[in-house]
């Protein structure tokens, strides 16, 4: 468990200076991190599983100037892991799918707060390497911007080991505790977090032009499948 | 010194691999200038070799605020090291590089953000949780590959058409059309983002039987899709909606 917990740490620093401070290649979306914390804990189809959701849920809000959105790396950190965790052999009941991706709020918002400190932090970085560079060193500028994604990098692998904690202790400790009855109960909200990631998708792109092409593709795909399933 | 004596190839090329820090040492003052003055620091370290106040000078301008989005950085970092090079052989005023960056990053910020997080994200995201319904990893394979196809491409592209001059930057820019692009990733999302939709919506659906049960939740689908979107729009974040859900599975346990 320890090795998951430190690989975890890494991928998760990977994931974390992905999101801002290296290379943006999207490393850091919900879906690719919730299933390798799937794979890590042991379930890469219970984590894959709520990474596709988590992927829509957050995208209304984009990473603007110095806006900063909430941590939807975060939320896939504790969602995959808690579902690897809660899930058993025939997969993740809809009551934890619902709870695991719920659950996961917390670690988006407290994520977004970290980001906010680490950016402070590293304005004084900034401040220390102009005046360094004003001395005349201009090696200054390497170790600056070595500290910076130092920064983000640490600050991404100790919120990780927090949610993957965090993740394992609601999939194995928090979620058995509810019966298979209450969990059904709780699924009731499971419809609804679906239909937040297409809101959030169609409110990126919704222009004039689009929002027909929105609603009748939902029109045409629901009539469609459901008539298949009827048929099927 | 002549244009000759510019920067060579090894140099920019360490600059272009640069670029991919230019928000490593992201701060509210500053920004993005950190990133900058790292990224373009090989080709002023070239330029001003043996000359280490102008060097200081030369590092110190790309220190000043700086901020635009990430991917479209790379058309103001080449032509900046082109801008250098006038400086450095004495043919444009060192402050023409401020001007030159001011004037473009602002612009092209609003670009790169409606283009790259307005447009291109949502889709690729869209369509890799689709296709990961089907198999996870095609789903991870596919929104890597939508989203890095765009963008390596214009990273490289505007490197290069910056590299080339301010006026080859400008009309990449121009020629690039990232209005119509836009656009078309926009409707491509919102086709995804609709099948999307009615897919998870007709899963719900067919658990409540016959047609008058799947069209009434038909209707509160499409009604709730747009009271969500409404409500982001007016700035209501995901996180606000999802935690009074939150509070409203918590009172269904507590019963």
């Amino acid at each position: 468990m320890v090795w998951a917990f430190l690989l975890a740490a890494i991928l998760g620093a990977i994931a974390y200076l992905d999101r801002t401070a290296a290379f943006q290649l999207m490393l850091h979306r919900p879906l690719v991190v919730a299933t390798a914390m799937g794979a890590v804990f042991g379930n890469v189809y219970a984590g894959a599983q709520v990474g596709a959701v988590l992927e829509l849920l957050y995208l209304a809000r984009l990473p603007v100037g110095a806006s900063i959105p909430p941590d939807d790396t975060g939320a896939a950190i504790f969602a995959g892991t808690a579902s690897a965790f809660a899930s058993s052999s025939v997969g993740l009941d809809m009551g934890s799918f619902a709870a695991t991706l719920l659950l996961s709020v917390p670690c988006a918002e407290l994520g977004k707060t970290v980001d906010r400190l680490v950016r402070r932090v590293n304005g004084r970085i900034s401040a220390l390497t102009l005046e360094a560079v004003e001395r005349g060193d201009s090696q200054a500028v390497d170790h600056g911007l070595l500290a910076g994604v130092t920064l983000f990098a640490l600050a991404g692998a100790v919120l990780t080991l927090v949610y993957a904690g965090a993740g394992m202790a609601a999939g194995k400790l928090l979620l058995p505790r509810f019966g298979p009855e209450s969990r059904l109960d709780f699924a009731a909200l499971l419809p609804v977090l679906p239909l937040i990631g297409a809101a959030s998708v169609f409110s990126c792109s919704r222009t004039e032009r689009t929002a027909p092409a929105f609603y009748l593709t939902m029109t045409a795909v629901f009539a469609a499948t459901l008539f298949f399933r009827w048929m099927g | 010194m002549t244009m000759s004596d510019g920067v060579p190839k090894k140099v920019r090329r360490s600059v272009w691999w640069r670029q991919f820090l230019l928000q490593g040492c992201w701060n509210y003052e500053g920004m993005q200038n950190v990133g900058f003055a790292y990224s373009i620091l090989p080709a002023l370290r070239h330029l001003y070799g043996g000359r280490p106040e102008e060097l200081t000078k030369a590092v110190k301008r790309h220190l000043e605020y700086f901020n635009t989005q990430p991917s479209m950085g790379g058309v103001i970092l080449g032509a900046s090291v082109r801008i250098e090079e006038r400086i450095a052989a004495g043919d444009a005023d060192p402050r023409a590089i401020g001007t030159f960056k001011v004037g473009l990053m602002g612009s092209l910020g609003a670009i790169g953000d409606a283009f790259f997080w307005g447009a291109l994200k949502p889709m690729a995201s869209v369509a890799g949780a689709i296709l990961a319904l089907i198999h996870p990893f095609l789903g991870i394979a596919v929104l890597l590959l939508l989203f890095n196809g765009s963008h390596l491409s214009i990273r490289s592209h505007g490197y290069a058409a910056g590299l080339a001059g301010e006026e080859s930057a400008v009309q990449y820019l121009k020629s690039a059309g990232f209005a119509s692009r836009t656009e078309d990733r926009k409707i491509i999302a919102a086709i995804l983002g609709g099948a999307w939709a009615g897919a998870v919506g007709s899963r719900t659906a067919y658990l409540f039987g016959g047609t008058t049960g799947s069209a009434g939740f038909f209707l509160v689908s499409v009604l709730t899709v747009h009271l969500l979107t409404v409500l982001f729009r007016k700035a209501v974040s995901p996180s606000e909606i999802l935690l009074f859900l939150l509070i409203i599975g918590s009172l269904i346990l507590w019963q």
